[in-house]
């Protein structure tokens, strides 16, 4: 008996599994994730030190001048990766608090994590000496910012806005807590907290980057099972419910995923509101509005990181452009777009 | 005949072996051994560019100062034309990697992470002090990076020379204040750092509140406690190119025209980038300029 | 026989509400001369209001203190109307200009004209007025009609996206111009201190223009409460109004901002006060607006000058601190109140 396949999806078969694909979002996939790997080549090839194309390829492997692999392993390479795991980080955070929100404008940034992460790494440079790095203390910041803005809120339940709102107050503090404490301090210190502040790629540290994509690696696949259980959110609560949807639990889930992820990329790179804002959307343009495009806002989100990190280095070299500064300033507009022509539903 | 020739033997090899002799210097993440004398410099911050340019050395790399895409302007002149490697808030790490530098002298406050991967690309040292607190040391710090520690004396001892004379010529006793002027109030620079220093030298006295302080400056101090800046002198400290205008702007400030030094006008406008986060020979030679030019023309 | 008295009225229960605001104002405004950073302590303020003091005292008592209160009373009353009817056109009782990006859009306005090199006093004016304008504009365009059930979080979240857009091409403007950063890194933070003596001469016709423009608006607003179609059947025009009291609350809130900078949260703070009093009809919270509005503001710049003497805090800071929990109340009551 010939199975019937649903209309745009693919049937994967190996032995006795199956795995039915949306066809649109799996081009889309490979799509993104072909323009990921050109802007990593193109990444790692350019700069403000010249090399060519052939001796950056064989620096990657370790072939050539020391000071030339150093460049290219170390330096570009870090880079490219710090870039790909927040991008991707913030571009799954961002898709699951708007599914959970039901807001395309409900990111991260907005409900207060970015900022509590900032306020948290500050204090840590420029008033409170501990012996914790910054990247440590923004991740705290930003858990801190999310559960003060739940617990502050009532749990995010069925008034779910209220989270929302409660989360820009929160912000607003740490926001003007942050502001006061770089008014006060000096040069030296200002200039080291310079990167928390407005969202930097350069140097780093590594031990972060790479506790990001271990937390990556265990968040996707989580993304991905929460998937459908997130599909039947962007409905009403009760229809949810009567589809057999625990919805506090994956509330909560969701929730904890989301803060989980904003808050080691911003530890890493600072506060670049906008890629959690963008990259969903492009996830969405590009693979239908079937479904929760989690994987596909991952990817969209590395290649729009990776893309403004690679335009601030190169625009007015040898002066680099922090990323946090050219993704507010290629977004805004952008942000702009999605506001005036922001259907009646507001429902992603 | 061969014993003048040995002598003469003996003291080259100890000449050369003086010369080749390595540095130790003692870095906030532990000691670091310098060989020989650096010819292409990186400079990470403008007390470094000062003191390496007060030594004679000419950096191939420096940041561009604060909200300009050059170096400072009192620097400029010295500097020649060094390689622009980012700003002091933001270095650019490829731009550094393609001088191909031999010496890296990075920030005080450098965090270790920066300064490990500095040291991959070269020997890289920085200062245990903050050059604001202790500009004397710092400069010979880096002095003996650069293994000119015989200019980095000399330097320092004209610097002493110049300020033994200009105090004779000076009032005894006056005090002088060093702010920032902000609309809603001033900030006032401490006595304990570079600025601060310098006028003790010159056996100029600081105001109470200037002493006091804990940090580099002031916060916003109110209106009502004008007096506390309140001085024999008054030194404005502007970072625009223009000072004049910074005056203007304080003078509109009624609480700005009762205080003491206003209304005999003992107010001067002086620059910014010198007074109020400046520190290095070349900056003290600068506040000793302005010290003569306004109190003993 | 004796006289029962009559029953207070609904009206002068108003009034006397009122009363007490004013009270209240009058309290506020006194304890502004009285308290400050100097040494200028209560006591001997009060003997200079009296007629004996230094010159110091008195230069700081009317040349500091007095001007400050006065600025306060402008810009409080600015922005807490502003607030009124930015929350009565939106019919959101979470809209606040600084969180909608109205104040941010006067800001970032005026710190381009500054870095562009034009900066006087009236330029500035019309230069936030028109910022504000923009910033209204879009909250014109981001609350259209017609949505099915209004979520109040969507015009939010939109303004605080643009605000914080506003504020990151603000700081990038600030970074690059070395000149302008020193003149607009201090305004651009919030006070009412250090303004310049005219501040309040060419401030008071914008505040009273925006006011006079808001009266006739007033009814219609109110009748917006009804929803959209009672309004239309009542003979008003809703979309018109709405961009009439946009332009007055651009008005207000350009004045204020060019006269003290952006303060954000008076405008959430004051509405929620004045309708916890007199209830959510906007006929009756304008008057206590007007009144609270100066209380408010004047009330954190006392505690600016208090905290940490002999300097003061960023007015911005205290009002972000008293404001934020005013929001986290209102989002946390039992129904959001429809406006």
């Amino acid at each position: 008996m010939k199975r019937s396949i649903p209309p745009g999806h693919w049937l994967l078969r190996s032995g006795s599994w199956s795995v039915l694909v949306d066809r649109r979002a799996c081009l889309a996939g490979l799509t993104l994730s072909l323009a990921l790997v050109v802007a990593g080549a193109l990444s790692l090839a350019s700069g403000s030190a010249d090399i060519d194309a052939i001796s950056a390829v064989r620096a990657l492997f370790g072939v050539g001048e020391p000071m030339q692999v150093f460049l290219v392993r170390e330096l570009r390479l870090e880079r490219l990766l710090a870039g790909l795991f927040t991008g991707a980080a913030l571009g799954i955070a961002g898709c699951l608090l708007q599914t959970l929100a039901r807001n395309r404008l409900a990111t991260p940034g907005v409900i207060g994590i970015d900022d509590g992460a900032t306020a948290f790494a500050v204090a840590s440079i420029v008033a409170v000496p501990t012996s914790l790095a910054p990247p440590a203390l923004a991740l705290i910041g930003a858990m801190t910012a999310a559960a003060l803005a739940f617990g502050l809120a009532g749990g995010s339940g069925a008034r779910g806005y209220r989270f929302i709102v409660v989360g820009i107050g929160v912000g607003a503090v740490f926001g003007a807590l942050t502001n006061l404490m770089l008014a006060r301090t000096d040069l030296d210190s200002a200039n080291q907290a310079y990167p928390w502040t407005v969202g930097s790629l350069s140097a780093r540290p590594w031990l972060a980057v790479q506790l990001l994509g271990i937390a990556l690696l265990l968040a996707i696949p989580c993304a991905k099972g929460l998937n459908r259980a997130l599909a039947t959110l962007r409905f009403n609560d009760s229809v949810a419910r009567g589809l057999g949807i625990d919805v506090a639990r994956v509330r909560l889930l969701t929730l904890a995923l989301t803060v989980l992820l904003t808050g080691l990329a911003v530890a890493v790179v600072g506060p670049v509101g906008l890629i959690a804002l963008a990259a969903p959307e492009m996830a969405r343009y590009l693979s239908g509005h079937r479904g929760v495009a989690v994987v596909n806002a991952g990817l969209a989100g590395a290649l729009l990181m990776v893309c403004a990190d690679w335009s601030g280095r190169t625009v007015l070299a040898p002066v680099e452009i922090p990323v946090g500064i050219v993704t507010a300033v290629i977004g805004g507009p952008y942000l702009l777009w999605i506001l005036i022509r922001q259907p009646v539903r507001s429902t992603p | 005949m061969l014993k003048p020739l040995c002598l003469a033997l003996c003291t080259l090899l100890a000449s050369t072996w003086a010369l080749a002799a390595p540095r130790t210097l003692d870095t906030p993440y532990g000691p670091v051994t310098l060989q020989g004398s650096p010819t292409r410099v990186i400079t990470l911050d403008e007390s470094s560019l000062d003191a390496a340019l007060a030594v004679g050395v000419q950096p191939v790399g420096t940041v561009s100062t604060r909200g300009s895409d050059q170096v400072s302007a009192y620097l400029q002149e010295r500097a020649g034309q060094p390689q622009i490697v980012g700003t002091a808030r933001a270095p650019n790490l490829e731009a550094i990697v393609k001088l191909a530098p031999d010496l890296i002298l990075a920030p005080a406050g450098v965090s270790q992470e920066l300064f490990a991967t500095y040291s991959r690309i070269a020997p890289t040292v920085a200062s245990k002090n903050s050059s604001m607190n202790d500009w004397q040391a710092t400069t010979a710090f880096y002095a003996l990076a650069l293994d000119r520690q015989a200019q980095g004396q000399q330097v320092l001892a004209a610097i002493d020379q110049r300020a033994a004379e200009l105090k004779a010529r000076l009032p005894a006793e006056q005090r002088v204040s060093v702010v920032r002027w902000n609309p809603q109030g001033p900030i006032a620079m401490s006595g304990r750092i570079f600025v601060g220093q310098m006028l003790h030298k010159v056996g100029l006295r600081t105001t109470e509140l200037a002493n006091g302080l804990k940090g580099p400056h002031s916060d916003v101090l109110s209106l009502e406690n004008l007096s506390r800046i309140d001085a024999d002198w008054l030194f404005v400290a502007s970072l625009n190119a223009d000072g004049a205008s910074a005056l203007e702007v304080a003078r509109q400030q009624p609480a700005f025209t009762r205080l003491h030094a206003v209304r005999q006008n003992h107010v001067a406008t002086v620059d910014g980038q010198v007074w109020a986060s400046g520190s290095g020979p070349l900056a003290a030679h600068k506040v000793l300029d302005d010290l003569q030019r306004i109190l003993a023309p | 026989m004796t006289q029962t008295l009559p029953a207070p009225t609904l009206v002068d229960r108003y009034r006397w509400r009122v009363y007490r605001c004013a009270g209240l104002l009058a309290l506020v405004m006194v304890t502004s001369l009285l308290l400050g950073a100097g040494d200028t302590g209560p006591w001997r303020a009060l003997s200079t209001l009296l007629g004996q003091g230094s010159s110091e005292e008195r230069f700081v008592l009317f040349q500091l203190r007095w001007p400050r209160t006065l600025l306060g009373l402008l810009v409080g009353a600015a922005l807490g109307a502003a607030g009124i009817v930015l929350q009565a056109t939106t019919r959101n009782p979470l809209a606040e200009p600084g969180m909608l990006g109205v104040s941010a859009g006067a800001s970032l306005a005026v710190v381009i004209a500054v870095a562009l090199g034009a900066s006087s006093a009236t330029v500035n004016l019309g230069v936030a007025v028109a910022g504000a304008l923009v910033g209204c504009a879009l909250v014109l365009l981001v609350s259209r009609v017609g949505t099915l059930g209004d979520d109040p979080v969507r015009l939010v979240l939109a303004g605080a996206a643009f605000s914080s857009l506003l504020a990151a091409l603000t700081s990038l403007i600030l970074l690059h111009d070395q000149r302008s950063a020193d003149e607009i890194r201090f305004w651009v933070i919030g006070a009412l201190a250090g303004r310049s003596g005219d501040t309040l001469l060419w401030s008071l016709p914008g505040v009273i223009g925006g006011l006079l423009l808001l009266l006739p608006a007033i009814r219609p607003l109110a009748s917006l409460a009804l929803g959209e179609r009672v309004a239309a059947g009542l003979g008003h025009h809703p979309q018109l109004t709405r961009m009439w009291a946009l332009v007055a609350v651009a008005i207000l809130v350009g004045t204020a901002t060019a006269a003290a900078g952006p303060i954000g949260f008076v405008g959430l703070i004051v509405p929620f006060m004045a309708r916890r009093l007199v209830g959510p009809d906007i006929r009756r919270t304008l008057l206590p607006a007007l009144l609270l509005g100066p209380c408010v503001l004047i009330s954190a710049d006392i505690i600016s000058r208090l905290t940490v003497r002999p300097y003061e805090l960023p007015i911005g800071v205290i009002t972000a601190f008293i404001g934020a929990p005013i929001l986290i109340a209102v989002v946390r009551g039992q129904r959001m109140p429809r406006l």
